[in-house]
């Protein structure tokens, strides 16, 4: 029998993570066509919520590594864990979410199991009889298309895949025991934290109207706070933004910040990088105003400006004043 | 707390940047090379932690002679000293492994990153070099507090507002992510003055590697061409007003 593809499942609070169901998408299409099984790889401890809920998730067979001393575990650990089941099944492809847990975790494995890794990536798929992975280079401006000639750890982007539908059939579930006793003790997980809420949730908004570093002045953000204001919506940014101060952390769209579907998302000098367009390429009407024509923001936006914001945005806001003044 | 920063060179500003004649590569004019962003952040933290805590910071970077000018920048920031590898490579197995080799070469407790490189985008550097030197190690880090001489505390991101706080034993290393402190601005005349302290250099042989294992190997790059895009944005031409009357008619009509 061929090799199988394993995915990692991504689980946080007893709750499997999204990204592990459009794994399990790619990993389907791949085992279908490598002539092997889908395997999912579920590590931690206190498994057996996780567990159920990926019984009819669509994997031929779960591997449950259930540990106490997974509890709290970190990259290092976890990393050696996954490498050593991994050396068991030898697996043809080792599928792993971009998510920030992913990207800690991948090129550790990848280095333990001495294979290449392949990150960042928003494809998978064989093309002319070879797995194929498409992955982004040059702040997403360009998309490098690589034909994997040996196995390899996959990290997808969120998003890539549609979800797994369910299967009617159980999958068979089995116990993997690891050797904890020899784990790495040097790095140990203290505590989660999760991040108070703040003044405003942008999660909750219908019109979201958001800065990227196009942006260039904190003093040119009343400009842009004006035009949220007369549409009724709520100012956010990406994460550079945020990162130089000028608006809180409570404001960021993206990966390490906040996912959002508002109605109506106003792209103003974003250019779109991967991180940022995690959060928001769901969002039902994407709006992109950017000077560069080639900004990745593009491929995602409904609607495009290639302008400077700088004429736009205040053209919009008198416009939607007026408009408003008309209907009171 | 001795700490080795590794910076990638990364070309700067690009404005014609295009693929290659084989298909496969990007090409561009620009001959200035600038640090990663991402790892500007991680020198900028090893600073602080330098004035707080004592001890050398060592910037190191992979490259040509050209990659010299982000060490020469980083001492200027701040570094005392500055290591370059003299290899090109962007094939992640191997950057790692020949970083791996010249940290090998210096005294630290810590080392620090950035998460990715903006050219590659790969964000694999960092702790595959962890991996090989055995090193505990944590990605996206937007906190770090020493506990004592043998002991940090390192709070890293989870995504969508989660963190999670690690106990490290030192030696670690740890990838920075951007914002963790903020930029400082170098004067022209402190990068100038810079430029006159040693480099010190290592060939990969002198790091006792092997080039052959260092060929990328198990993959072939098909081709590198601008993304497919799923679907075409409707792009709005016309004066600032007829475009911002378009936008507020799809606005109104999407609510």
């Amino acid at each position: 029998m061929a090799r199988a593809v394993l995915v990692l499942v991504e689980h946080a609070g007893g709750k499997v993570d999204s990204v592990t169901s459009q794994l399990l998408t790619a990993g389907r299409q791949l085992a279908t066509q490598l002539n092997g099984g889908l395997v999912a790889l579920v590590i931690g401890h206190q498994l057996d919520g996780v567990v159920g809920a990926l019984k009819i998730s669509g994997a031929d067979k779960i591997l449950r590594v259930d540990d106490p001393a997974l509890a709290s575990a970190a990259g290092e650990a976890q990393g050696q864990v996954i490498a050593q089941v991994a050396r068991q099944i030898e697996p043809r492809f080792l599928l792993i979410g971009y998510s920030l847990v992913g990207m800690e975790l991948t090129p550790a494995i990848a280095t333990l199991l001495g294979i290449n890794a392949f990150t960042n990536c928003v494809n998978v798929e064989m093309r002319d009889g070879a797995v194929t992975v498409t992955r982004p280079l040059f702040d997403g401006t360009q998309h490098a298309h690589i034909a994997l000639d040996e196995s390899a750890v996959i990290a997808l982007q969120k998003g890539s895949f549609a979800p797994l539908e369910p299967s009617t059939k159980e999958a068979a579930v089995e116990t993997v025991a690891i050797d904890s006793m020899n784990l790495p003790s040097r790095s140990q997980v203290l505590a989660i934290i999760e991040e108070p809420a703040g003044d405003v949730d942008i999660g909750k908004a219908e019109i979201i109207v958001s800065i990227g570093r196009g942006i260039g002045n904190e003093d040119k953000i009343p400009i842009v706070a004006e035009l949220a204001d007369a549409l009724g919506g709520v100012l956010a940014c990406s994460r550079p933004v945020v990162d130089v101060g000028w608006l809180p952390r409570e404001r960021q769209v993206g990966a390490s910040g906040k996912t959002v579907t508002p109605k109506v998302y106003l792209a103003c000098g974003i250019s779109g990088a991967i991180q940022h367009l995690t959060g928001m390429r769901d969002s039902h009407r994407i709006i992109a105003i950017n000077k560069d024509p080639n900004a990745p923001i593009f491929g995602v936006a409904h609607i495009g400006v290639v302008g400077d914001l700088f004429e736009i945005v205040p053209a919009l806001t008198k416009a939607a004043k007026e408009a408003k003044s008309l209907r009171d | 707390m001795n700490i080795a920063v590794c910076c990638k060179s990364v070309p700067g500003l690009v404005t014609d940047l295009k693929v290659g004649s084989d298909g496969k590569s990007l090409q561009y004019q620009s001959q200035l090379l600038a640090i990663n962003e991402c790892d500007e952040y991680a020198l900028e933290e090893a600073l602080v932690l330098k004035k707080a805590h004592g001890g050398q910071v060592t910037v190191i970077s992979m490259g040509g002679i050209k990659s010299q000018d982000v060490l020469y920048y980083a001492l200027a920031k701040g570094a005392d000293k500055a290591v370059r590898v003299d290899c090109d490579s962007h094939d992640p197995r191997i950057a790692s492994t020949v970083l791996a080799a010249a940290l090998k070469k210096l005294e630290f407790d810590l080392v620090l990153t950035g998460t990715q490189s903006r050219d590659t985008l790969g964000g694999q550097v960092g702790v595959a070099a962890a991996s090989l030197l055995g090193l505990p190690f944590a990605y996206a880090v937007v906190g770090i507090e020493v506990r004592d001489e043998k002991t940090i505390i390192a709070r890293k991101e989870l995504g969508g507002g989660r963190y999670a706080d690690l106990e490290l034993q030192l030696p670690a290393l740890l990838c920075v992510q951007t914002g963790i402190e903020p930029l400082t601005f170098v004067p022209p005349a402190r990068r100038i003055r810079a430029r006159q302290q040693p480099v010190r250099s290592f060939s990969v042989g002198e790091l006792g590697l092997q080039t052959e294992p260092l060929a990328p190997k198990g993959y072939r790059i098909l081709s590198v061409r601008p993304p497919e895009r799923l679907h075409q944005a409707e792009l709005l031409q016309g004066s600032a007003q007829e475009i911002a009357a378009a936008l507020l008619t799809k606005i109104r009509e999407s609510v």
